[in-house]
Parts: C-alpha cells; sequence; structure tokens
C-alpha cells in the first residue's frame, strides 16, 4: 500500500511540473515547484476521490447548500420588503425598518419573554428529569424489572406532539377530563387547566417531562455504566452509603455527559420545540404562550409579513448561536471538553 | 442487608412504577375512550376500561374517508421520505468517514455550521415557493432530506470498520462506488435499520412541515388532522367564556378525537418492539463520538 502512495506521489509530481511549468516558471521560478507540487497532489486526490465528490457533491449542493446556505442568505428579506413577484434576491431593500417595528412593538417584549419564561422552566425542571430518573433506575438491580421500567418510560417519546397534545387536552378537559372528574369527585370546582394562565406553563413543562424523560435516561445509564466499578468498591470499604456515592462517585462520572447534553440543549433552547407549543396552545392562554416560532407562523405566513417575521427569525437564529457558544465556553471554562 | 438499604431499595422501586405508569395510563384511557359510548364519556365513566363497548367512533370515522385519505398522505409523505433520506444520508456520510478524504474537514465544518445557525422558517419557506414545491410532498422531503444528526451516526459507524477490508479491495482496484456497495453497506446494517427507523419514525410524527408548506387538504398527512381537530375550538368562544361549560357542546366530540388517535398510533406501536431494540442502539452508536 505505502509502495503504491509513493509510486504514484513521484508520477504526479513529474506529470505536475511537466504541465506547469510553462505557465509559471517565467514569473516566479523559486515558487514553481512548491506550487506546482501542491495543485499536483490537489488533482491526484480529486482525481484519486472522483467517485466520493459524485456521491458527497449531489447531496452537499441539492441539501445543504440549497436549503440550508440560500435561505440564510435568504434572511436578507428582513431588511428587504419581501414580495413573490420581485422574488428572495429582488426585492427592495429598507434597511433596518422591519427591526424598528419590531423591537418597538409590544407584541415582541411579551413573546420574548415568553419565550425565555418558558426556556427557563424546561431547563429548571425538565432537563434534570432523565438524570434523577437515570439515578434512580441505576439503583435498581432486578434487571427485568429495570428493563420492564425503561421499555414502558420510552413509549411517549415516539409518539407524535399532535398524539400527546389530543391525550393531555382529553385528560384535562373540564368536563369530560378524567383528571377534572377526580377534582369534581373531591368535591371541589373543575379547573380550566388548558385556559388559565397559571396552569398552562406548568401543562407545558409537565408534558414536556412526560414527552422526554424516560428517553432521556438512555445516555445517562450507559454514561454510568461506563465508572469503573472499583469506585464504588473503594467507597463501600471506607463506608460511604449509597447516597454519597451517588455524589460523589455516579455524578462526578457523569458530569461530561451532562454537560454535552446541556449545550445541545442550548442549541435548541430559543427554539422550544414549535410542535408542542402549537398543538397546547390556544388564544385564551396567548398572553404566556405565545413564543418566537408560534409568532412567526402566524404573522408570517398566515398573515403574510414575510418580512418583517424574517427579522423576528434572524433575531432568533443569532440569540441561539449566542446561547450555543456561551455555553460551549462556561463548560469549557469549569474545566469539561465542550462540543467545539 | 441491614433494614435501612432494603427499605430504600423499595421505595426506589415503588415510586419508579408509579412513574411508568402515569406515563402510560393516559393511553390507556383514550383507547379506553375511543371505543366507549357518546353517553358514558359525557357523564364521566369511562377511566381505563371502555363503558359500553362500541366501534361506531372509529366506523364513523372510516365512512367520513377523510382519516383514510390523510393516514395514505402519512404512508406516501413516511415510505417516500425515509427512503430519499436514507440515500442522501449513506452518499454523504460514507466520503465524509474516509480519513484521506480531500476536502473532508472543509464540508464538515460547513455542515456543523447548519448546526448552530439557520436562515429560519421564513426565508426556508420563501425558497420553497420560489421553487414552485409548495403543496407537494417534495417540499417535505428536500426540506428534511439529510438529518445532520444521523449523517454524524452514520459517519461514526463506517469510520469503526476496519479499513483493513477496504484496503484490500482498493489494491484489487475497486472503485468507492464497489467498496461503499459490496463492502460498507453489507456490514452497516445495524445503523440502516437504525436510521431508517428514525427517519420513517420522524416522518410520521412530525406535522410542522406539512402544515407550513401544503395547505391543500387533500394532501394533509393524520397529524396535520388531529391537530385541527385538537385547535378546532372556537377561538371566539374560548376569549369571551373561558369558563362557560357552553365550549364543550363546540368541541371536536372527545370520542372521535380518541379513536383517530389510536388509529395514528397503531403502526407505531407495531413497530415499538423494533424501535425500542434500535434506537437505544443508534443513540449508542452516536454518543461513542463523544
Amino acid at each position: 500500500m505505502f509502495v503504491v502512495r509513493l509510486q504514484n506521489s513521484v508520477q504526479t509530481r513529474a506529470v505536475s511540473k511537466a504541465t506547469h511549468r510553462p505557465t509559471y516558471s517565467a514569473a516566479n521560478p523559486a515558487g514553481t515547484l512548491s506550487r506546482g507540487r501542491g495543485r499536483g497532489r490537489l488533482w491526484h486526490d480529486i482525481h484519486r476521490d472522483r467517485y466520493l465528490y459524485a456521491m458527497l457533491l449531489p447531496v452537499f449542493i441539492g441539501f445543504f447548500l440549497l436549503f440550508r446556505y440560500v435561505p440564510m442568505y435568504g434572511v436578507t428579506i428582513a431588511f428587504r420588503n419581501y414580495r413573490i413577484v420581485d422574488g428572495m434576491f429582488g426585492s427592495q431593500w429598507v434597511g433596518m425598518r422591519h427591526f424598528e417595528r419590531l423591537f418597538r412593538s409590544p407584541e415582541f417584549v411579551l413573546i420574548l419573554r415568553n419565550t425565555l419564561l418558558l426556556n427557563f422552566y424546561q431547563l429548571v425542571f425538565q432537563f434534570p428529569a432523565p438524570i434523577v430518573l437515570a439515578l434512580l433506575l441505576n439503583e435498581i438491580r432486578a434487571a427485568g424489572f429495570k428493563r420492564t421500567l425503561q421499555s414502558v418510560m420510552y413509549v411517549p417519546y415516539f409518539l407524535s406532539w399532535a398524539v400527546l397534545g389530543g391525550i393531555i387536552i382529553g385528560l384535562l378537559s373540564p368536563s369530560t377530563g378524567i383528571i377534572n372528574a377526580f377534582i369534581r369527585g373531591l368535591g371541589l370546582e373543575p379547573v380550566y387547566f388548558m385556559m388559565s394562565t397559571g396552569w398552562w406553563p406548568v401543562v407545558f413543562v409537565v408534558s414536556g417531562i412526560w414527552n422526554s424523560a424516560g428517553w432521556g435516561t438512555i445516555i445517562y445509564l450507559a454514561a454510568i455504566s461506563g465508572i469503573d466499578p472499583q469506585l464504588y468498591e473503594a467507597a463501600t470499604i471506607d463506608g460511604a452509603g449509597r447516597l454519597r456515592q451517588t455524589w460523589h462517585i455516579t455524578l462526578p462520572g457523569i458530569r461530561s455527559t451532562i454537560a454535552i447534553l446541556l449545550i445541545l440543549n442550548m442549541g435548541r433552547f430559543i427554539d422550544l420545540g414549535f410542535e408542542q407549543v402549537w398543538v397546547l396552545q390556544n388564544p385564551a392562554v396567548r398572553s404566556v404562550a405565545e413564543v418566537i416560532p408560534t409568532y412567526v407562523y402566524r404573522i408570517g405566513l398566515q398573515a403574510m409579513q414575510y418580512s418583517y417575521t424574517a427579522a423576528l427569525g434572524l433575531f432568533q437564529s443569532l440569540v441561539g448561536l449566542v446561547l450555543v457558544l456561551t455555553a460551549n465556553w462556561v463548560i469549557r471554562a469549569m474545566g469539561e471538553e465542550g462540543l467545539f | 442487608m441491614p433494614a435501612w438499604p432494603r427499605l430504600s431499595n423499595a421505595l426506589i422501586a415503588v415510586f419508579l412504577s408509579i412513574v411508568a405508569l402515569l406515563m402510560v395510563l393516559p393511553f390507556l384511557n383514550v383507547i379506553a375512550v375511543s371505543f366507549s359510548s357518546s353517553r358514558a364519556i359525557v357523564s364521566n365513566e369511562v377511566v381505563l376500561w371502555p363503558v359500553e363497548f362500541n366501534t361506531r367512533t372509529y366506523y364513523n370515522l372510516y365512512r367520513d374517508g377523510n382519516l383514510i385519505r390523510s393516514l395514505r398522505n402519512t404512508v406516501i409523505l413516511t415510505v417516500g421520505g425515509t427512503v430519499l433520506n436514507m440515500v442522501a444520508t449513506t452518499l454523504i456520510s460514507f466520503p465524509l468517514s474516509r480519513p484521506n478524504f480531500r476536502g473532508r474537514k472543509l464540508f464538515l465544518s460547513l455542515i456543523i455550521f447548519t448546526m448552530l445557525f439557520s436562515g429560519g422558517i421564513i426565508p426556508t419557506y420563501v425558497l420553497v415557493q420560489q421553487l414552485g414545491l409548495l403543496n407537494t410532498f417534495w417540499s417535505v422531503w428536500l426540506t428534511t432530506l439529510v438529518s445532520t444528526w444521523n449523517l454524524f451516526i452514520m459517519k461514526t459507524f463506517f469510520g469503526t470498520i476496519p479499513a483493513s477490508l477496504t484496503e484490500a479491495a482498493a489494491i484489487d482496484g475497486a472503485n468507492d462506488l464497489f467498496i461503499l456497495v459490496r463492502i460498507i453497506l453489507p456490514l452497516s446494517m445495524p445503523v440502516i435499520a437504525t436510521l431508517t427507523l428514525f427517519y420513517a419514525v420522524g416522518h410520521w410524527n412530525s406535522y410542522f412541515n406539512v402544515m407550513l408548506y401544503i395547505t391543500r387538504s387533500q394532501l394533509h398527512t393524520v397529524m396535520v388532522l388531529l391537530v385541527q381537530m385538537i385547535r378546532s375550538v372556537d377561538p371566539q368562544l374560548l376569549e369571551t367564556a373561558p369558563d362557560s361549560t357552553e365550549i364543550t357542546r363546540y368541541m371536536t366530540p372527545e370520542g372521535v378525537q380518541a379513536a383517530a388517535i389510536v388509529v395514528a398510533t397503531v403502526p407505531i406501536m407495531l413497530v415499538y418492539p423494533f424501535l425500542q431494540k434500535y434506537f437505544v442502539k443508534g443513540v449508542m452508536i452516536g454518543s461513542l463520538k463523544q
């Protein structure tokens, strides 16, 4: 293998020298050799990898360039007055007008507050839930029982938010819901969970935990199983109880996993999961449940204010980017390995 | 064993059992509601077992035709989308998994950047609109063609296949396409199964893209239909009389909704055993790198 490589590169060097000398030697004889060699290598590699390019480029251009990078340039419609007839690149520039209108509108303050608050609740309650569940599951010694518990807890993760939302609203219905039947059974007035601005955020967070806490345990359990058992043995000999072992061995053992997942979570932070919010939302709770993505959808697409909401979308993307990079930086400063 | 650890063991087991039960009981309730009479539903008699068992609701849903059509759309969207996803993900993962591939770092950086920053909903929508893809399944298929996360899972898996196997073939004069099809893919069945399920479940469950790009109700999927049912409460009524029991009379009947939920969920439950097995594997493969 090595010999073949060597021969190849010697051959291409000779070839490239021959082809490139006429163009470069006159201008800069000293640079010719290194430059020609680099070029030769490049062409040689490209020729060698031609099948790989034939596989990669259609997908890269047809998807990543077209549907990821073109929209990134397309955010310029936030600085234009987008009209369908003028197209994405031909609409008139209007500078920061949409941003000025956005930052002045009272709605902006409201949806920004809602987005940040719901995110904060998620971070405080939903993020630690799988860690707690994983630590508890780890204490169960009967393998069969543990596996059954896990299988049952994964189920909600595989269901659509359309399904989960329908179930939640059905359960909490003031007239036919089983929860309110129970409340009435206690002789109390039925509670309008979905229409109460106080209850809605609670429903939002609990439904998020229901959806993903069980599933989230997988990665933590895997991390826990990677901890050296000798540490536990040593701790037991030193007289540490189970709580102390959890605190001093298990938790530090999964610290880096927690850190990575926290950064990944930050990436989706401001996005909040449109599908969850949208299905649970109703007009009565808009003052606490309208968030950036749902507002963009409602005003941008249903009311066709493309440029205005593109400005809001750009604001969201930038905040998201800053949050991921900040989380990554903080975690690295704390001595853990970051993502980047 | 001393008394305290045994007690705490029991407490943990009981607590986790309760959590697990709370997580699945809602589904049992919905199934029970879907098979109960509307009288029993309205008078709150249904808990976990159908009351006055009947399949009327299902029959009505079937007769109505909307649900069947939306299910057919979901199947088309899921099958077509998953095939495209798998082909595209394989084609882009394989070159990126070759350590000597020229431009590997550049492509990887460009791909990772799309995980950090995006144009957002509106510019993507405008692009799809300008390409004339609105109201076709292609809008959904193309905008979700490759999941970057899945790409990395597949790339990592390809990277774990011993280089000696591919090198031997390369010396015999095999090109990269041959190596991918004849050597790599046959050894990659676990990751192929995992990602196929990831993509298929994603297509089956998600409704946002369909709602965004497809406005013709003829092409709506079952999840979009379900969300419309759920959100179909008259907003006026809600805003003016949030605490009036009148509202419930205008809601989509609970039984119909429950039946639609069950129908939309059955396929997922049928593949659940496979899902569980491969999904756990997939997560592990994905986390190897970290």
